[in-house]
């Protein structure tokens, strides 16, 4: 027993090429598996498929079937099927249906029908499997990322289903939050005989945890499945894999560093009443790239948002010696910023206008729109609404955008956030060159260290509100 | 104020509101508004805090009494000046009567709003008044949304000035990407919600059951049987 997929194929449209390709494939609920492969392979949709989410929330089953434990989950209704099946996403914002973790692991109970005298000590144990006893009444908008997932892994222990499946689950999350829940996920397996199937991209939080790795290619498994604990790093880098220790060998050229583009004096910032930022110094220079590292809540997001205006600020932000509050709307565009979403920067109605937008001020807007398109494999889709794209080529577009615009500092907030590994070194591949050969400041932000040790010039780490040299920061 | 069952106070509230809009009786307008802040008050309400949500109130107020004093109703109007019960001065009464109005109704409104505990306000509706569990909790999900809209505008103005494209406030370029993801948004939390087993025809349990007291009763057939009774002997 385990889950079973039988010749499944299955299409978003009845003229789109199905996405999962008459799939064969058995996972054992005694081990734990971690599926990966490239970024639009179709893992996500065969999780969803086995979760029972879809076809019913969207696409088509042309052939085959899928069976957890036997049975169909498209077939039982929601609270049969989240007895079966459980299912962690990769938003922890967009999960949560109440107010505070209580009422949202008290929500799931009801949904299932538990007897209201079993539900204290249920909450209870879930909670403390979890290890949130403490965030029991908190808010729910008030959690980190990493504290939302666990609150998210809490509700699944409560409901107690057969399998858990994972969508992603640290890919917002640091490293230090994304073990302690991988830790958690392989008690529940452990003690309780849950059945676990992650998608990832990077294996490194699974080291230990994971028993299996299995890839997927166009739409179908590959036949070997690799044992984690073993694996030779060489040969998961081969195969697309973000892996400890492989190296992502970046081809850029060498830095010139200039004159200081971007400074920062005493700068403080806030989120709400809560000062996040507390007073930091650090200057940045023209062809130099820099990395922001740091766990989840230690400022990264804020610091960025204080730059791009959405939180406020005080102390100095000074570029090119002029404080970025009071640039002038020509000016504005001087800083850029590629967003951990897309979709947070699309300005144009179309793949196209959302290049164009980049190139007002050049004559020659026309060509060069269409050169950047084909370049990024997008000029197919030119007249679509960029929201239409799928997120790799939304990723594509965002960067090429904000790449053609005529900045001097370019600010990017993760990314290559949720990237297999090869779309990870395209994306930092353009964005290094470009900065290098166009002379402007990159500074991006970054779970991985590994691609901060390999794309960076210098690291920096945001800790408790204030940023260190990386050397610095172990002190 | 905090423990009554939100259905009952909402329908007692509402009983007060259609009461005092058939009275045009400022007193009585006066009078709603003054138990209803110190009802506020005695619920934990602070001060301050109470002054804060009250200053666009009083703003309202004023200009509505202006707006009464100003354009009172002529003889030749369908709603004439002598129907009001103070003739007395009837541009002074007439423009006391809707500052008094607007007091009234927000002074109600903040008593239900700032003493209603919002999950338990659903749960009550839907077992009292029936609401179904589908609108119920799909009006949870939706009030945990707002939040994110909010930094999402704050986002995607940023994502313009950026480029330096200048945008209104409600321009329909910052508008549109906007609405693009509050779609994207309710399918993806309806899908969570569906994962963690929430069906809208299921049988549910319920954690804490919301159940109508004595106290509950008291202060409903206060509001809707003895309040008018008393406005009808009075006028």
């Amino acid at each position: 027993m385990g889950i079973t997929f039988d010749n499944l194929s299955f299409k978003y449209s009845e003229n789109l090429k199905p996405l999962v390709d008459k799939l064969g494939w058995s996972v054992d609920r005694r081990a734990i598996t971690v599926l990966t492969g490239a970024s639009g392979c179709g893992k996500s949709t065969l999780l969803y498929l086995a979760a029972g989410l879809y076809p019913e929330n969207s696409g088509i089953i042309t052939t085959g079937h899928v069976l957890i434990e036997g049975k169909d989950p498209a077939k039982l209704n929601p609270p049969e099927r989240c007895r079966l099946v459980g299912m962690m996403f990769q938003n922890p914002e967009l999960q949560f249906c109440m107010d505070t973790v209580r009422n949202e692991i008290l929500f799931c109970l009801e949904n299932i029908a538990i007897p209201q005298e079993e539900m204290e000590e249920k909450l209870r144990f879930s909670l403390d499997f979890c290890g949130i006893r403490d965030l029991e009444n908190r808010a729910l908008l008030s959690l980190s990322g990493g504290e939302k997932q666990k609150a998210a892994l809490a509700c699944v222990v409560a409901i107690s289903p057969e399998w858990v499946l994972l969508d992603e689950p640290f890919a917002n999350i640091d490293d230090m939050s994304a073990r302690s829940i991988a830790a958690a996920l392989g008690k529940l397996h452990k003690e309780k005989g849950v059945g676990i199937l992650a998608v990832d991209h990077r294996l490194d939080n699974w080291i230990g945890i994971a028993d299996n790795v299995a890839i997927m290619k166009d739409g179908r498994i590959i036949p070997e499945e690799i044992d984690v604990r073993n694996a030779n790093p060489e040969k998961l880098r081969d195969l697309g894999i973000i892996a400890p220790g492989v190296h992502y060998a970046p081809s850029i050229p060498q830095p010139t560093p200039s004159d200081i583009v971007l400074e920062f004096h005493n700068l403080k910032a806030c989120r709400g009443k809560k000062e996040i930022l507390h007073g930091i110094s650090a200057s940045f220079r023209r062809g130099m790239i820099y990395a922001i590292i740091g766990e989840s809540g230690s400022g990264k997001s804020t610091l960025f948002g204080a730059l791009s205006g959405i939180f406020p600020y005080s102390g100095k932000a000074l570029l090119d010696g002029k404080d970025i509050k009071h640039l002038k709307r020509s000016e504005a565009g001087m800083i850029g910023f590629i967003t951990q979403n897309p979709q947070d920067q699309f300005v144009g109605g179309t793949v196209r206008d959302e290049i164009l937008s980049s190139l007002r001020k050049d004559p020659e807007a026309a060509s060069k729109s269409e050169e950047i398109l084909r370049a990024i494999k997008l000029w197919r889709y030119r007249d679509i609404s960029p929201y239409l794209l799928s997120q790799g080529q939304q990723r594509r577009l965002g960067t090429a955008a904000l790449i053609a615009y005529d900045c001097h500092c370019l600010v990017c907030d993760e990314p290559t956030y949720a990237q297999d590994l090869m779309n990870t070194m395209a994306i930092m591949d353009a964005l290094c060159r470009e900065a290098r050969e166009r002379n402007i400041a990159l500074i991006f932000s970054t779970h991985d260290r590994q691609l901060a040790a390999d794309y960076a010039d210098e690291i920096l780490t945001l800790k408790e509100g204030q940023l260190y040299a990386d050397s610095e920061s172990s002190l | 104020m905090r423990t009554l069952n939100p259905a009952c106070k909402f329908i007692s509230l509402l009983a007060v509101t259609l009461l005092l809009a058939g009275l045009k009786d400022p007193w009585w307008n006066l009078s709603a508004f003054l138990v209803s802040l110190l009802l506020l008050l005695l619920s934990g309400i602070r001060m301050r805090t109470l002054l804060l949500y009250l200053l666009p109130v009083v703003l309202a107020a004023a200009g509505m009494f202006f707006t009464g004093y100003r354009f009172t109703a002529e003889s030749a109007m369908p709603v004439r000046s002598d129907t009001f019960i103070f003739q007395g001065n009837s541009q002074l009464m007439n423009g006391i009567l809707q500052l008094s109005r607007v007091l009234a109704y927000a002074g109600l409104g903040y008593l239900f709003a700032l003493t209603t505990d919002r999950v338990f306000m659903v749960r009550s509706f839907q077992k009292q008044l029936h609401l179904p569990q589908v609108f119920a909790y799909g009006l949870l999900a939706a009030w945990g949304i707002f939040p994110h809209m909010a930094l999402e505008y704050k986002r995607t103005k940023a994502a313009f000035r950026a480029r330096g494209i200048r945008v209104y406030p409600v321009s329909p370029a910052l508008l549109a990407p906007l609405l693009v993801k509050s779609v994207r948004w309710s399918e993806e939390l309806s899908i969570a919600m569906e994962s963690k087993g929430f069906s809208s025809n299921a049988r549910r349990t319920d954690s804490s059951p919301v159940r109508v007291h004595a106290r509950d009763i008291l202060f409903t057939v206060f509001c809707c049987i003895m309040l008018p009774v008393t406005a009808l002997l009075t006028h």
